[in-house]
């Protein structure tokens, strides 16, 4: 974008990007969305793939041009932006004065004041339950030597569902088929009076937590299988949930906002108890196939991580373990469901104590963010709530001259936060004082710093601030939403396709080559001979990401080569010390120069695309820039390569064949 | 009020702590509009203002988060320590407990932010010396014994109000030079502009140079 952006500068002599003034930024985003159109059409000699939202890794190998989907992505952006900016534009006075702001979202959905999370930003809980970021933490915990907590805890989280998922389909299809009991009423068990066993509770409790990908929804429900109920072992084993799920909800560190699994298992306690589904039931308990079954899987964790003569035990007391033993062979050789449940909260505890803050600060969760940001799918949530984003819209939004908008919504956020963590114990004097603050500022009819908010809104604040025994914690939810969605409709789309957001995004990449490097220094072996990358790729768990990535760093540093001298910033950065060789053969026998590029590769399909950068990108010193957006390029292709697959040669050597073409 | 886009080569991150009362808002207030604030409300979770300084020949802009100090607000403010390359810990040399607490938002201060943040440590209200409550050498000590820059600072005469913010930015600046600054590591709380050739090209029509801008 930068390119582009200076490019508008020399040759049409426009005010740079004249972010002050509507009229500027409408004009000079206009002739980078040409720009940028024309860049597409080039690039689009090849089928490309319609979908931005997913990773469609076939297509991506087909373009032989990846930064295409960055492209994309930025262009999606720009697109929206150019459409929906304009069309506010249209509707309201050419200024951007504080009383103009769309039609302040009154027109749109609803604000989620739930909607605390962005995705650049992880807790230990969200990382393990999201399938997107869980390679990246793989990967980190892999150079700890620590990622055998990791599979454990997966592991042990799966086992946990997927069994409680299989007895309950078995006690199911027993209440279905014994005579004793009817399908609809079986589940509500008339009996039980006192149990609040609602089937549907438990699945709200589940909406709640979109990031659960380990357990389906009908095995998060420890809804007791009716044949262990009728079992005098049963008791014991609810003692032990209770024990185990008492010490789930008092485990430190669970963050307050996703409701996790087994924070859950304490309000079901009741229901479980007492929500028998039947009585008198004929079976004698599960199928001797699904306890066999059961209890393979967890011998088989057992033994991989639990065991003392396991290649890689976890870190728990003799006494957990004899405890996890007991589970596993029950007295009636039914295994506990929860048995590792003590040790995933142990495993849990040293994840989030000696190695998370670490992984937060490292290039791989630099890599995680930086596939969410060029996913063409970037919510306003996920910048708001990630500081580094926030450091950049902010700097935004103060050269739209829009500071106020933001400047409100944190500070209504903040007050409406500290106010429900406190569950109704407040305050209520001291609440509307503060209240009061932000009516003074933003609201009344004198106000310091007035957003235009309409009288309905106002008159509204009035009553919720002046409400017996103070203001409620969703006193200000109206013009929140408002201004969510002010800053949604109006201002993201413009930051996504500006130059802050794309230095946003080289910034996360550069400090992601630069770890790479001196993490790959510190973890590689001497690269000299012709099998040190491939057992470098055995030794990294999947071999093909580390060969691939050698293969990357090859083209980088043939290309800093060229920029160093250009690149006054490179001067700081030894990225290089210490690596003194020539080239190197990569897993397919392919030699690859680290001095100079191969001079054999003619014009591909992907040099066609870097000819059109350059026909925008002229001079020498403009590599540097042009380098940034290979590098988004290459990221990107990192991914997909780590992600995709590890299959036949020929992919691999189709991926290959792109990379050395793409560099001309 | 807006500033000319891309006439500063960085943005540095700043955060104000501190407890309440201590004098932050007015801090910044006077940083950023030279004016004292008599009877500002207390903040509501953060503020926001900046400010443009040079530093070694560098045109440097401040973004300036201004935490409130109520202990009720403090675990919303946390979020925002993420990423500073700058901290401002201020308290009141007129009331002995604002200076005690220090260790506490020290504590904050470092568990939160990178290693390599400046934090300065800010002794406000140094006009009213009649009611002084914590010796200069006492709190010179304190900083040293913890690395941090010390100044004793009034926001209401604006005495030392600037080298505040200046200080702690040379300090960044020159942990950028030496190196011991990685401008590379995610949340250094430092944007980098483009250096200055490619710099010239863009801002070649003439614009006024301004040092002073709004928040």
């Amino acid at each position: 974008m930068y390119i582009y952006c200076y490019h508008i500068k020399r040759h049409y002599v426009f005010p740079r990007l004249g972010l002050n003034t509507n009229r500027g930024t409408e004009t000079s985003i206009f002739i980078q969305n040409i720009l940028f159109r024309r860049l597409i059409k080039v690039a689009q000699v090849l089928p490309h793939s319609p979908s931005l939202s997913g990773r469609n890794h076939h297509a991506i190998l087909e373009a032989a041009g990846p930064s295409h989907v960055a492209i994309n992505a930025i262009s999606a952006n720009m697109d929206s932006f150019a459409r929906g900016r304009t069309a506010i534009l249209k509707k309201q006075p050419s200024h951007m004065e504080a009383a103009h702001f769309g039609d302040l979202g009154r027109s749109s959905v609803n604000y989620q004041v739930q909607e605390t999370r962005s995705r650049l930003s992880k807790t230990v809980d969200q990382i393990l339950r999201d399938n997107v970021a869980m390679p990246y933490f793989i990967q980190f915990m892999e150079t700890h030597i620590a990622e055998h907590l990791v599979r454990f805890w997966l592991e042990a989280e799966s086992f946990r569902s997927t069994t409680w998922s299989r007895v309950r389909a078995h006690s199911l299809n027993s209440v279905k088929h014994s005579t004793l009991a009817e399908p609809a009423a079986s589940l509500e068990s008339p009996d039980s009076p006192d149990s609040p066993n609602d089937p549907s509770r438990p699945l709200t409790l589940d909406q709640g937590d979109e990031e659960d990908t380990f357990s389906s929804q009908t095995s998060s429900r420890p809804h007791t299988p009716s044949p262990q109920d009728t079992n005098s072992h049963t008791g014991a084993l609810i003692g032990h949930r209770n024990s185990v799920s008492s010490e789930g909800a008092a485990r430190p560190g669970t963050p307050h906002l996703q409701p996790s699994l087994r924070s859950e298992t304490p309000t079901r306690q009741p229901s479980s108890r007492t929500g028998t589904p039947v009585k008198g039931q004929s079976t004698s308990g599960l199928s001797d196939k699904l306890m066999k079954s059961i209890e393979r899987d967890a011998v088989n964790i057992f033994t991989k991580y639990i065991s003392p003569d396991a290649a890689r035990p976890i870190p728990i007391t003799e006494q957990i373990r004899n405890d996890i033993v007991a589970k596993i062979c029950g007295e009636d050789g039914q295994v506990d469901p929860n048995c590792f449940v003590i040790a995933q909260s142990v495993v849990f505890s040293i994840i989030e104590e000696q190695h998370f803050s670490e992984f937060l600060r490292s290039h791989y969760f630099c890599k995680y963010q930086i596939e969410v940001l060029t996913s063409g799918s970037v919510f306003l949530a996920d910048i708001l709530f990630c500081e580094s984003a926030l450091f950049y819209f902010s700097e935004y939004m103060e050269k739209e001259d829009a500071m106020n908008v933001l400047q409100f919504w944190l500070a209504a956020e903040n007050f409406q936060d500290q106010l429900a963590a406190k569950k109704g114990q407040y305050d209520g004097q001291e609440a509307q004082n503060d209240a009061m603050i932000l009516y003074d500022k933003y609201f009344s009819l004198q106000a310091t710093n007035p957003l235009g908010f309409g009288d309905s809104v106002r008159m509204e604040i009035e009553s919720n601030i002046c409400r017996e025994g103070g203001p409620l914690p969703d006193c200000f939810n109206t013009p929140l939403r408002q201004a969510w969605t002010t800053m949604e409709k109006v201002y993201m789309p413009g930051f996504l396709s500006s130059n802050l957001y794309y230095k946003y995004l080289s910034d996360l990449i550069n400090s992601v080559r630069v770890d790479e490097f001196t993490g790959g220094n510190a973890n590689t072996t001497p690269e000299v001979d012709r099998n040190s990358s491939v057992t470098e790729g055995s030794q990294a768990q999947q071999g093909t990401k580390k060969a691939a990535v050698k293969i990357l760093k090859n083209f980088d540093e043939a290309i800093t080569v060229d920029i160093a001298s250009l690149d006054p910033e490179s001067l700081y950065q030894r990225p290089y010390a210490g690596r003194m060789t020539f080239g190197k053969v990569n897993e397919l026998g392919q030699f690859i120069r680290e001095a100079e590029p191969e001079p054999d590769v003619k014009k591909s399909k992907g040099s066609m695309f870097s000819q059109a950068m350059k026909k925008w990108v002229q001079g020498n010193s403009d590599e540097a820039q042009e380098e940034m957006a290979w590098k988004i390029a290459k990221m990107i292709v990192n991914d997909v390569m780590q992600q995709g697959h590890q299959g036949s040669p020929e992919v691999k050597a189709t991926k290959v064949h792109l990379f050395l073409s793409l560099h001309s | 009020m807006a500033t000319a886009p891309y006439n500063y080569s960085y943005i540095f991150k700043y955060i104000i702590i501190g407890d309440m009362g201590v004098g932050k808002s007015c801090l910044l207030h006077q940083f950023t509009e030279k004016k004292f604030m008599a009877d500002c409300p207390h903040t509501i979770g953060v503020e926001f203002g900046t400010r443009i300084m040079e530093v070694s020949g560098q045109k440097i802009k401040l973004q300036i988060w201004d935490t409130a100090g109520q202990e009720r607000f403090r675990a919303v403010t946390r979020s925002y320590y993420r990423g500073a390359a700058g901290a401002l810990m201020v308290y009141d040399i007129t009331r002995r407990s604002t200076y005690n607490h220090l260790s506490s938002w020290l504590t904050d201060a470092r568990n939160l932010t990178n290693p390599s943040t400046v934090i300065i440590l800010i002794g406000n209200k140094a006009d009213l010396e009649a009611q002084r409550d914590v010796t200069y050498e006492e709190a010179k000590q304190f900083a040293e014994e913890n690395g941090l820059l010390f100044l004793e600072a009034s926001a209401k005469t604006g005495e030392n109000v600037e080298d505040a913010f200046l200080e702690a930015a040379k300090k960044i600046y020159q942990n950028i030079q030496d190196g011991s600054l990685d401008l590379n590591a995610a949340e250094s709380g430092v944007q980098h502009k483009p250096s200055a050739p490619q710099g010239g090209r863009l801002t070649s029509e003439p614009q006024p140079q301004r040092e002073g801008c709004g928040c």
